[in-house]
């Protein structure tokens, strides 16, 4: 029991740094390098990019461009260079000079990667000298170094694809994908894998090959204690056949989980999900991963060595002792890429395996490509030197300078992408600062005719600015869950819906009813489930398209040559949802007794119907009684019930134990049914604390206007697999005009206002608040819940309505340039129109920007950045520090918003440095997978990170990757203080995460919180590179 | 006498083993104008020998010319340098010729054959001296992904490698054809042998363009070819698709 405690404890920990996939319905943003958050950002950057294999920062081409729109602060980029040189040592010549050469004007680095050369060989390849004479490398330190860099806690398959060729990862990795498809498939499949309940591991195992079973049975046959096949037992026997030191064990697993870092991050979340239905169904975690990997890995390195490659660390390390020149041949020829020109000559070496020869070669082989890495580096210095009018400075140096010079420009590689970066992040603070305004809002006389409250999303920036221009509107940023964690269970759905950011876990369930008729669900349902089988099982599609195949085409011609048209016709057919009604009000005990016993009634008049095939109307209210009674051991027996049937004792027992175990009419289960209701709605207390909260938390304590609006957004696109991230990330990758709703209902209620009133919130009478949806695609807002609205307010909707209209249509109009540069010069209609055809195009990649773009996040009052067009980059949260003496409001906005908003940010960050590893490519060669992700192709990895039509335009970076700015308006030490009690903001903030900036509005001071300390300065634009060190 | 001829003919129209001295002595030879001589001249020696020899080929030498057609071919596939596939695939070609032998109504004919197999072999000689020129070698696998940093190079390429394996339009195709159809009821053991030699030419074009067409980019970019240095192979290979397609009737 210990050893598995210690393995399954061991991939816990190995797993950590893999970053959890949630399945698409409900897209959520998340950093990928989320498991290294407690490392400085430039640390956890360069360990996550080498366990990943991506890139952490753009090419610096990238950044000249951004270098040349002035979008990189050249003062800053310039310090950071200094900053740098002052580290290093002296040289004849200011080397800051030379690096901002090379960056500024230089796409590729000057120092190349040395393996072989050093500085004496440059330098006598820049004098046009031979290459000096070089002692080779002692046979024992070389094989000590090949140990070193191939054994050491990598998976044994890499190594035997790096020494052979023999492409087992690849293999394997296609393997893992298929079991995985067939394990976790959430019923896009109609042949399922059999026996899924049993786990991944077991389940895998019963249709695994003969050979995987064989390598078990060898396994367990060889095993000290007889072995047990449980996937932990089998990861340790694994290990021990591959001879893998137990210390390494840790960082072995994290390689093996990195290789497909998707589909290890989905089933990593999926095991931590206990309320997931497949979950609970099928489980399957990261252990039942591993094996499965393990003991593929093992079958096929068997399969492939044959018994003639050695295949375990002892094996491999003895090999390497023997004949270190083959192996490093080996390496470089199908691990690290050969030395070209010698690549034919390795290959026919390695395949002859003469060991004189290989000895020979060898030699020869470091010669030559020492003296080309040698010549390669004095090209590029030479190139360097001459286009920047460097020749001198280069001509000047001396061996030890040039050994020095070149041992600078490589460790400048490693800091150069954090130096651009923090440029471009300076140049984008500037902007900020240059357009807030510290000064307070004029004091009004009467109320605004609107007030709204949006989602803080970036793309609710646009709508807010545009609606304040329209009219007299007053408008407010909060978490698109309105501060109100729902679990919602939807009209005509059995399963609940998380509405809030994923930290959270809602303990109230909203349900959605109807006082409508039942619709004929079943019928369309079956329907869909009949034409999904027909097309993707295996015969039927063949008749499928000769029989009904036109109809399809109909379809696809109307969907591609008339979208708008085509859909407004379709949209007529299918009936509109009913007038819903959101249940938001605690039941009493009471309630939930009637409930359960009317629910037990139903089922037993069905459970007579069906076991005696008698008719409902035979079934009185009081033998339902008297049978509920006895199942419920409340009485002996049912004589009522006896008589009535005719039965004999025997048989009316038997169907009472049959009501009990069969139909859940128990104790237990009565139990089990009210704790259920228990969890449906608000207490009156609890409706109060959250709609005080949400206003507090923006700062709206008085001055209620007439209408209320709160807005909570959500997208609309065709054939879109990541519909759900153009969704609110605050309600769990779902619309937010459930919460809306909830809200607005709890504010509404005259039982809740009188309680706000007694904590100091007064709400007129008048004041209404309306839930409304703002779709970011067509930039719609509509208005909900209208039936509810008094009837004094109904002559001013047209007044709201019409505002909003004009909004939307501005909002178009600013937005739709950045999608389609032809809609330059549209008028706002023409531009909604353009929008809402987007929204209905089947073959549109990109039907909007999203949030990319995202730069800030700003905590404050509404003043702070209205006179500033911030063209959609900003989650702006309203706050005032005035109504918050505890700083609790401002802790809460840190702990979910703010941390929201920077997954939002860094998932942002890495899709668009590097889109094919940590982002998920073009969706033009998407596949959805097992209905919860997507793959590139027919087998890959689960795509985990944005698409490049999300991120990239033309193939270059459209979103501009930076950390998070984020501003907080409130006094210094209030601020401060609350960063420091937030424990994970308080690690972003320190570790470089977030870029912080305070600007107290008491003291006129900006503070900037900057390589572990504070820079304070008067707010005033040209305090600006002050400000940011320059 | 007429022994001896054969034996000079397998040297220039090669027969394994002789085959090997062509394959070595193109590896050797370092510069491109020396192999676009050796590429264009080669055949054509043998089939100036040929020609004075009397009457047809055994049919075993014929036997024997596919055989090794095969055998090049299936090495081919296996072959990651580009200089190298370009000699395997040439010999591999070239040896067919001596089934064509059996049935050119000219020697003109025989002749364009041959020219018609070694233009694009010239071609890919010259785009693999400027692959070698980027990256020190031409090797499929690791200098891969010119699709995408050097499409111009890459389409030609691409289509060099089609026409050298026979694909339709271009001349080798036709040329191929007509023989397996006159072959066929004649020797139809050396027909089938001949099938697979294309057979595997098709395979090795695709592992060669995959190799170094597609796939990730090496990781500091490559110029490609200017507009002005790709017209001139690009003419050419229009050229040999028209002659592959006019002279379908002489062939057939």
């Amino acid at each position: 029991m210990g050893a598995k405690l210690r393995v399954r404890s061991m991939i816990y920990v190995a797993g950590e740094p893999v970053p959890f996939f949630w399945p698409m319905r409900a897209f959520i943003h998340h950093n990928p390098l989320h498991g290294f958050e407690h490392l400085p950002f430039d640390q956890a950057v360069e360990k996550g990019t080498r366990l990943f294999h991506g890139r952490g920062y753009l090419p610096r081409v990238e950044y000249q461009r951004y270098l040349a729109d002035g979008q990189v602060n050249r003062q800053a980029l310039e310090s950071g260079v200094r900053r740098f040189v002052e580290t290093q040592p002296a040289l004849p010549f200011d080397l800051t000079d030379w690096l901002m050469a090379e960056l500024a004007q230089h796409e590729r680095p000057v120092a190349v990667e040395l393996t072989l050369a050093g500085a004496d060989e440059v330098y006598a390849a820049l004098q046009g000298d031979e290459s000096p004479a070089v002692t080779e490398i002692a046979t024992d330190a070389l094989a000590a170094e090949l140990r070193e860099t191939l054994l050491r806690g990598r998976p044994l398959y890499e190594v035997a694809d790096a020494l052979y060729g023999t492409a087992i990862g690849q293999e394997l990795d296609e393997q893992v994908i298929r079991a995985c498809l067939d394990f976790f498939d959430e019923g896009q499949s109609i042949w399922t894998m059999p026996n899924r309940e049993r786990g991944f591991f077991r389940a895998w195992l019963d249709v695994a090959g003969k050979d995987v079973r064989r390598t078990l049975a060898d396994l367990m046959r060889r095993a000290p204690d007889g072995g047990d096949d449980d996937p932990e037992s089998v990861i340790a026997l694994v290990f021990a056949e591959f001879g893998v030191p137990e210390d390494v064990w840790l960082s072995y697993v994290t390689q093996e989980l990195a290789r497909l870092h998707g589909w290890a991050g989905f089933i990593r979340w999926r095991s931590n999900a206990g309320h997931y239905y497949w979950e609970q169904r099928f489980p399957g975690d990261l252990v039942d991963y591993v094996a499965v990997r393990m003991l593929l890995a093992l079958t096929l390195l068997r399969r492939r060595s044959n018994g003639k490659l050695p295949v375990t660390v002892g094996a491999l390390a003895d090999a390497i002792e023997a004949d270190p020149f083959e192996f490093y041949l080996r390496r470089e020829f199908y691990g690290a890429g050969p030395f070209l020109p010698m690549a034919h000559r390795l290959e026919d070496t390695l395949l002859r395996g003469n060991r004189t020869h290989i000895a020979a070669v060898f030699a020869e082989y470091r010669a030559g490509k020492r003296r080309f890495e040698a010549e390669r580096q004095a090209d590029r210095l030479r190139h360097f030197a001459d286009r920047s009018g460097l020749g001198d400075v280069l001509g000047r140096l001396g061996r030890d300078d040039l050994s020095v010079l070149l041992d600078s420009l490589r460790a400048f590689r490693a800091h150069e992408g954090m130096i651009w970066l923090r440029a471009m992040e300076a140049s984008a603070i500037g902007g900020l600062l240059q357009g807030i305004s510290l000064q307070p809002p004029a004091p009004r006389d009467k109320r605004p005719f609107a007030k709204a409250l949006f989602c803080i999303d970036t793309r609710s920036e646009r709508l807010r600015r545009n609606l304040e221009s329209v009219g007299d509107y007053e408008t407010y940023g909060i978490a698109g869950f309105f501060g109100v964690p729902v679990s919602f269970m939807e009209l005509g759905k059995g399963s609940e819906n998380h509405l809030c950011p994923v930290l959270l876990t809602p303990k109230n369930l909203v349900i959605e009813m109807t006082a409508s008729g039942a619709r004929d669900e079943a019928a369309f349902s079956a329907l869909g489930k009949a034409m999904h089988e027909l097309k993707e099982s295996v015969l039927t599609p063949f008749v499928t398209v000769e029989a009904i195949g036109l109809l399809f085409g109909f379809d696809m011609v109307g969907k591609t040559m008339l979208p708008t048209g085509y859909h407004r016709w379709r949209d007529r057919l299918h009936e509109e949802k009913p007038p819903t009604h959101l249940v938001i009000d605690k039941l009493s005990r009471e309630q939930a007794d009637s409930i359960v016993r009317a629910v037990q009634r139903a089922v037993i008049v069905k459970a007579v119907e069906q076991e005696f095939n008698l008719a409902p109307e035979r079934t009185t209210d009081d033998i339902v009684r008297e049978l509920r009674e006895a199942a419920l051991d409340h009485q002996g027996g049912a004589p009522a019930f006896i008589a009535a049937f005719g039965l004999n004792e025997a048989r009316a027992a038997a169907f009472i134990a049959r009501l009990r175990d069969v139909y859940r009419i128990n104790q237990a289960f009565a139990q089990f049914q009210l704790e259920r209701l228990g969890r449906i709605g608000f207490s009156l207390e609890e409706q109060t604390g959250f709609v005080l909260q949400a206003l507090r938390s923006v700062g709206l304590t008085d001055g209620f206007s007439r209408f209320i609006l709160l807005v909570g957004h959500g997208s609309s696109s065709e054939n879109n697999p990541y519909e759900s991230a153009l969704d609110c990330g605050a309600c769990g990758g779902s619309h937010g005009l459930v919460s809306a709703r909830v809200l607005a209902q709890m504010a509404n209620k005259p039982e809740v206002r009188r309680r706000l009133r007694a904590k100091g919130i007064d709400i007129p009478d008048d004041a209404w608040f309306v839930p409304a949806l703002h779709n970011t695609t067509t930039d719609e807002v509509r208005l909900h819940d209208l039936a509810l609205l008094p009837p004094s307010h109904l002559v001013y909707l047209d007044r709201v309505r019409n505002g909003l209209a004009a909004a939307s249509r501005l909002c178009a109009q600013e937005r739709l340039p950045g999608l389609d540069p032809q809609a330059q010069g549209l008028d706002p209609a023409g531009a909604y129109r353009s929008a809402r055809r987007n929204a209905m195009d089947w073959s549109q990649v990109r039907p909007e920007w999203g949030l990319s773009r995202n730069a800030y996040f700003i905590i404050g009052r509404r003043a702070l950045t209205r006179s500033k067009t911030l063209d959609g980059r900003a989650f702006l949260h309203s706050y005032d520090y005035r109504v918050d003496h505890k700083r609790r409001l401002l802790e809460n906005i840190l702990t979910g918003p703010l941390v929201v908003g920077q997954w939002i940010n860094m998932e942002h960050y890495f899709s668009t440095v590097d889109n094919e590893r940590f982002g998920s490519g073009s969706k033009v060669y998407h596949n959805v997978a097992g209905r919860f992700g997507v793959m590139s192709g027919n087998l890959s990895d689960l795509r985990t990170g944005l698409p490049a039509q999300t991120v990239l335009d033309g193939g270059r970076p459209y979103h501009q990757p930076m950390r998070l700015i984020t501003v907080i308006e409130a006094p210094f030490d209030h601020a401060v203080q609350a960063v420091e009690s937030v424990a994970v903001v308080k690690r972003l903030v320190r570790n470089g995460w977030v870029r912080l900036l305070i600007v107290d509005p008491e003291t006129s001071m900006v503070c900037l919180y900057d390589g572990g300390e504070w820079r304070r300065r008067v707010h005033a634009e040209d305090h600006f590179q002050e400000l940011c060190g320059l | 006498m007429t022994l001896l001829g054969y034996l000079v003919v397998a040297l220039f129209l090669p027969l394994f083993p002789i085959s090997m001295l062509f394959n070595r002595l193109y590896a050797r030879v370092g510069t491109l104008r020396a192999r676009v001589f050796l590429l264009l001249v080669w055949p054509q020696l043998g089939l100036l020998v040929l020609a004075e020899l009397p009457g047809q080929p055994p049919t075993w030498v014929v036997h024997w010319a596919v055989v090794t057609a095969c055998f090049y071919a299936f090495r081919a596939v296996a072959l990651r340098d580009l200089t190298l596939w370009i000699a395997y695939m040439a010999t591999s070609a070239w040896s067919l010729l001596w089934a064509m032998a059996l049935f050119a109504p000219g020697d003109m004919l025989l002749v364009l054959q041959a020219l018609a197999f070694s233009a694009p072999f010239v071609l890919l000689a010259w785009l693999a001296s400027r692959i070698e020129l980027l990256f020190g070698a031409a090797y499929a696998g690791t200098c891969g992904g010119l699709g995408q940093t050097a499409p111009r190079l890459s389409v030609l390429l691409v289509f060099s490698i089609l026409a050298a394996v026979g694909t339709p339009l271009f001349p080798g195709f036709f040329a191929l054809l007509a023989t397996t159809a006159n072959l066929l009821p004649v020797l139809p053991g050396a027909a089938l042998v001949m099938l697979t030699a294309w057979f595997l030419w098709a395979w090795a074009g695709a592992q060669m363009t995959r190799g170094l067409v597609v796939g990730p980019a090496a990781d500091e970019p490559k110029p490609d070819l200017g507009l002005a240095a790709t017209l001139p192979p690009g003419v050419l290979l229009a050229v040999l698709a028209v002659a592959g397609v006019t002279s379908l009737g002489y062939l057939t």
